[in-house]
């Protein structure tokens, strides 16, 4: 490993393996938001408020063009509220009117109310583009890892220290 | 280098320092070696790195919606590179581990290797040589045991690593005759019963004398 560093060749082919593996994996994500029309095209739940249908931790995969129809009463979809940079899991529940203007109104399965309180201040409804997909598929409690390591930390730390061991007894 | 200790478990291990050496003894034959194969690898590498490293810093600056035609682009070049950059490493490159010059505008040598089976620690050796004016190349295939040039403790010894490249690579061996060593002198070194008796034999066709019988005559 150390030899690498006499020779800037092969120094530099041993970072680009390195970097090669970072890109690719960020540039599948960026051909995944690209092909959904999401900025976002994974996401993870984060509050119990889609219950049953959906669990803190569940994975879900959006969608985010209308090829067939347009975003109907009933779908789940992901919006951000203006100025707030947590996406909410919501389902629709009304529409009024057609189109990009299209007024929506979503509500969490497991709440009493619907989001009107959620959204910003002077903000009624939600149109299209506050929303970044609908609900596809979902991959139930695989997202609990990210939910686990921002709301406990120290578990990042945990995690490093475990790689770091690994790479000591693997001598590599 | 040849300080630096391998396991003796890790056939990667083994192939890269063995590649690694021949690097070190051609070019201490002077051979003149050539890059341009490692450095269009790094440059393809490179290049598909930079694409994905500018994606990822319109789209932090610009966010999504507005930058998304040049992400897509972006994404489709990308992919064209990594397509490429497989391609040149499977079909080009092919193992390869040296490309060179013999001095003085010798032969150009090319040399891949391979770990010639997945579970046993066998070196095998492409090498094509070509005269430096053109003409038709010829491979050869060379296949030897790691054992030859790795002690038990894992350290490289280039002597008998040198004299297998000498003896089996022409080129090479022109470039430095006094490690080349034939098969047959190699094989009698080994056995001292079959050297008695080829002495002993050479000693009966050539008339010489029956009783001295060369036992303690050196080759």
């Amino acid at each position: 490993m150390l030899s690498a560093l006499g020779n800037p060749r092969q120094a530099a082919a041993q970072v680009l393996n390195f970097a090669l593996v970072l890109s690719t994996a960020f540039m599948m994500w960026k051909g995944l938001s690209v092909v959904a029309d999401s900025p976002s095209p994974i996401v993870v739940v984060l509050s119990g408020s889609m219950e049953p249908a959906f669990q803190r931790g569940d994975l879900l995969f959006l969608w985010n063009r209308n090829l067939l129809q347009e975003t109907a009463v009933g779908e789940v979809v992901v919006y951000n509220v203006k100025d707030k940079d947590i996406p909410i899991v919501h389902r629709v529940v009304r529409k009024y009117g057609t189109g990009d203007e299209a007024k929506l109104l979503t509500k969490g399965d497991n709440n009493q109310a619907d989001d009107t309180e959620l959204y910003a201040r002077g903000q009624d409804f939600l149109v299209r583009k506050d929303i970044i997909g609908s609900v596809v598929a979902y991959m139930p409690f695989v997202g609990y890892v990210t939910i686990m390591l921002s709301e406990h930390p120290w578990l990042k730390t945990v995690m490093l220290g475990i790689m770091g061991l690994f790479a000591i007894l693997q001598r590599e | 280098m040849a300080a630096n200790k391998v396991s003796l478990a890790n056939l990667a291990d083994l192939k890269n320092a063995s590649d690694d050496a021949i690097a070190n003894y051609l070019n201490s034959l002077s051979f003149k070696q050539s890059h341009t194969m490692t450095d269009v690898r790094l440059a393809i590498g490179y290049g598909a790195f930079v694409i994905a490293a500018a994606a990822g810093g319109w789209d932090y600056y610009f966010g999504f919606e507005n930058t998304k035609l040049y992400t897509a682009i972006a994404v489709a070049v990308y992919t064209l590179l990594q397509g490429a950059l497989a391609f040149w490493i499977s079909f080009v490159e092919h193992g390869t581990v040296y490309q060179g010059q013999a001095p003085n505008g010798g032969q150009k040598i090319t040399i891949a290797s391979f770990n010639a089976k997945k579970h046993e620690p066998l070196y095998k050796l492409k090498v094509t040589t070509q005269p430096a004016s053109g003409g038709k190349p010829e491979t050869i295939e060379l296949e030897r045991s790691f054992t030859e040039w790795f002690d038990e403790s894992g350290l490289f010894v280039a002597a008998p690593f040198q004299r297998f490249l000498a003896s089996s690579i022409p080129v090479v061996g022109r470039a430095d005759p006094k490690r080349v060593k034939s098969e047959s002198r190699d094989l009698l070194e080994g056995d001292s019963d079959l050297l008695d008796a080829v002495m002993s034999a050479e000693a009966e066709t050539t008339g010489a004398d029956k009783k001295s019988g060369g036992k303690k005559r050196k080759v």
